[in-house]
């Protein structure tokens, strides 16, 4: 590799130092040969996500079975869906239960995070061993660590109830997948169980990153390792908290995998634990059990109002964040 | 307990694990124009639809569970006919219906496939999917007007050959019955005593739960309503208007679910499906309420005590009706290269030979052509005797007409469902329930909107 570019060097008077100068850069630019190096990138990006998005927003306007709706109907699926009853109840309630699991996850996913990547960050025995533990669960199928914990939660056999009736707390054995009020609750949590690694391992890059003459400054002022931390560690870390809060934003919005795996496609018990993701997999893609008819149309424009809740988090996030930037 | 609890998880991780080792396997199957795997020896030609040649078909179903007994079904039409070789090809159940579409929408259905009764089935023919089979030699005379009419239109024109039938009946621990001197139940208000009389033992008597909600409908309630409305007559009633869906008879049918809930295991709101086989193959439940097609299940399970099944009771001074169900159809695509070999298929499912390999191999699958069957499995066996002891047999309440409600409304079957869950729970009250689904029908179901409470 590095031979050849001597070659090309010997034989041709384009040095590397020619490549990055302003005259090539300017000559590239005007005849527009910048154009080629976007080209595979930008061709991938339309064909996989662009066109298939714009193509979703248009079939959110048509109507009819299967999976090319013929018939158009401008924004009458947007319409029957803040007007028809039965739909605004489903729609509000899984926009309800989406925001309910991503405020779980900022609250015990990305706290816990925070808080292993803090004590990981300090040398002790066995750290290296811990930080693979934490980090474990992350590299599991969900559909494999969701149905594992099905099992620990099983009302018959499953270990935490028989470990809560060992030690006499029977009372506290309850159907965890099977109450209203619980279900979506315990489903976050195990979700935060699996992905806690994720935000760990980012804030410990953070944190490693902070220099350590700042602390050692703190610690000769007198600051207590609290202080440190609240006033030092967790201001330089605003950028990262930042990221992850719109990434687990972005990944809880989006979630399906976790609620199919833990309480089906319809978030039982009782759509209790239906999210945006499973509200439009049975609406557009599966049909209602057991009939099983889809309904492409509104399903697109289910899809399209989760992109629409989305796009106006990323947004506000963009403009806080360079707001911030701007501060500092 | 413990070496029991991680025993099951063993053998789930083992299921897991072969389960997607065989998804992976069967995948390349569902295209019917890729090339044949390897090991297959029977390839078919493209471009020849000669019957001399020899011809592969695929059969797409959604009995997974019955993978290898379909093998020998299909080995015995293949002796009979040495050209054709029929690949079963299974989906797994709940996500049937959306994989089949999918496939016959992007040309790479199979070329036969199980057709669901009803709403389901005839929209994929309306559409153009499913082949008629009105030119079918044999269908009109082997399988009668009534049996076909769930894969029918209207106008009678068929499109799917009927294959099977299920029944419904509650499975029960012979042992713990003689155990606690319990006869069999012949009316609700013995079931009931026996219920108390186990419970008092200190035996769960029903194994039921909700966690995966379809069986609560399809298994429990739909299986006491026939006995509650008087059959196939009682049901028509409502179907044409003449009686309301919140009528005494329907609050009484979720009175009846309510009389279970006291009887269930522990923690039977997150107890699935699969749980409730496993309690009472373990014997720590009494009775299931379930479908004949769990037979195989459960015999599989090798539980180690005796075990039967008896007709769901009815309530005393009234007549007995077995939930008889039309389950399954065959139907051709008619975008298959090799019409004439699946039309040869089709023909056979009209046979003795078929109703015998099939009947035996899938106990629990009733046929419903009107060849001659022999039923060898006693269990089997039983439930069909339910046919001839009661008044009438009749379909799961909603299958009929109430299924396909227009987008934005609810099918009697859903809003059944949420009530029988509601009511177990004590969050609502029979006459609730039964209220909710009135309220629901009327909103799209013309005959409940001018129906009458005599």
């Amino acid at each position: 590799m590095t031979q050849a570019l001597i070659k090309t060097k010997e034989k041709k008077p384009i040095s590397l130092k020619n490549i990055y100068s302003p005259s090539l850069r300017q000559e590239a630019w005007k005849n527009g040969k910048w154009f080629l190096f976007l080209l595979p990138a930008l061709l991938v990006y339309i064909i996989f996500m662009a066109a298939p998005l714009f193509d979703s927003l248009r079939l959110s306007l048509y109507t009819g079975e299967g999976f090319s709706p013929t018939t158009f109907v401008g924004l009458g699926n947007y319409i029957e869906l803040f007007t028809n009853p039965l739909w605004v109840e489903r729609f509000s309630g899984a926009v309800l239960h989406t925001c309910i699991f991503f405020g779980i996850h900022m609250l015990v996913q990305n706290s816990l995070g925070l808080f292993f990547a803090v004590l990981l960050s300090s040398k002790f025995k066995g750290r290296d061993f811990f930080r693979t533990i934490i980090f474990t669960p992350a590299t599991l199928s969900v559909l494999v660590s969701g149905f594992l914990w099905t099992l620990i939660l099983n009302p018959q056999w499953g270990a935490v109830n028989i470990i809560l009736e060992k030690v006499g707390l029977k009372a506290w054995a309850l159907p965890w997948l099977g109450e209203e009020n619980l279900a979506l609750i315990v489903i976050s949590l195990t979700s935060a169980w699996q992905w806690v690694g994720m935000p760990t391992v980012m804030f410990l890059a953070g944190l490693v990153g902070i220099s350590e003459e700042l602390i050692e400054a703190a610690h000769i002022d007198g600051a207590s390792a609290w202080t440190t931390f609240w006033r030092i560690q967790f201001p330089l870390l605003m950028p990262v908290v930042g990221i992850i809060a719109i990434l687990t934003f972005v990944d809880n919005f989006n979630a399906f995998d976790v609620i199919y795996a833990m309480a089906g496609a319809r978030g039982d018990p009782g759509y209790s634990a239906d999210l945006l993701a499973t509200l439009f997999y049975r609406t557009g893609i599966a049909g209602e059990h057991p009939v099983g008819i889809p309904n492409m149309g509104m399903g697109a424009a289910i899809a399209t109002m989760t992109f629409t809740i989305l796009m106006t988090g990323v947004l506000l996030w963009l403009f806080l964040s360079r707001r911030q930037s701007a501060d500092l | 307990m413990m070496t029991k609890s991680l025993k099951v998880l063993q053998t789930l991780l083992f299921a897991v694990v072969i389960i997607s080792l065989a998804a992976c396997g069967a995948q390349p199957a569902t295209s019917t124009t890729e090339p044949a795997m390897p090991t297959d020896t029977v390839v078919a030609p493209a471009d020849t639809q000669a019957p001399a040649q020899e011809v592969t078909l695929t059969l797409g179903s959604w009995r997974t569970d019955d993978a290898e007994a379909w093998a020998k079904i299909l080995t015995a039409f293949h002796d009979k006919n040495p050209n054709i070789t029929v690949k079963f090809d299974p989906t797994n159940p709940p996500d049937y219906n959306a994989t089949l579409r999918t496939q016959l929408e992007t040309g790479t259905g199979p070329d036969l496939f199980f057709v669901r009764s009803f709403a389901t089935g005839l929209d994929l023919f309306k559409q153009g999917y499913v082949a008629s089979l009105k030119d079918l030699p044999g269908l009109a005379d082997s399988v009668s007007a009534a049996s076909n009419a769930p894969w029918a239109t209207d106008s009678g024109e068929p499109y799917a050959v009927p294959i099977a039938a299920v029944s419904h009946g509650i499975y029960y621990n012979q042992d713990l019955f003689a155990a606690n001197g319990i006869a069999v139940p012949t009316t609700w208000e013995e079931l009931m005593a026996a219920a108390k009389k186990l419970q008092d033992a200190g035996v769960t008597p029903f194994a039921n739960g909700t966690k995966d909600e379809w069986d609560i409908n399809e298994v429990v309630l739909m299986s006491i309503i026939p006995n509650e409305i008087g059959g196939r007559d009682g049901r028509i009633a409502y179907l044409t208007g003449k009686s309301c869906f919140n009528d005494a008879k329907i609050v009484d049918s979720f009175q009846r679910i309510k009389d279970l809930t006291p009887y269930l295991p522990n923690g039977f709101t997150a107890t699935s499906y699969s749980d409730s086989t496993q309690l009472f193959t373990q014997g720590k439940a009494a009775m299931l309420f379930d479908g004949s097609w769990q037979i195989s299940a459960i015999e599989k399970e090798a539980p180690s005590f005796k075990w039967s099944v008896f007709a769901v009771p009815p309530p005393a001074g009234k007549d007995e009706y077995v939930s008889f169900h039309v389950d399954a159809a065959i139907g051709m695509n008619p975008a298959s290269k090799n019409q004439e070999a699946a039309k040869t298929f089709l023909q056979w499912l009209e046979t003795t030979e078929f109703n015998d390999a099939f009947a035996n191999n899938v106990p629990g699958f009733f046929p419903m052509s009107k060849a001659a069957t022999t039923i060898n499995d006693p269990v089997a066996a039983t439930f069909l005797s339910f046919n001839s002891k009661a008044k009438g047999t009749d379909i799961r309440f909603p299958w009929e007409k109430l299924m396909d409600a227009p987008s934005g409304q609810e099918s009697a079957y859903t809003v059944m469902n949420a009530g029988a869950i509601a009511v177990l729970k004590g969050d609502k009250t029979p006459q609730q329930a039964a209220d909710d689904l009135q309220a629901a029908l009327a909103l799209w179901y013309d005959p409940a909107k001018g129906c009458k409470n005599n």
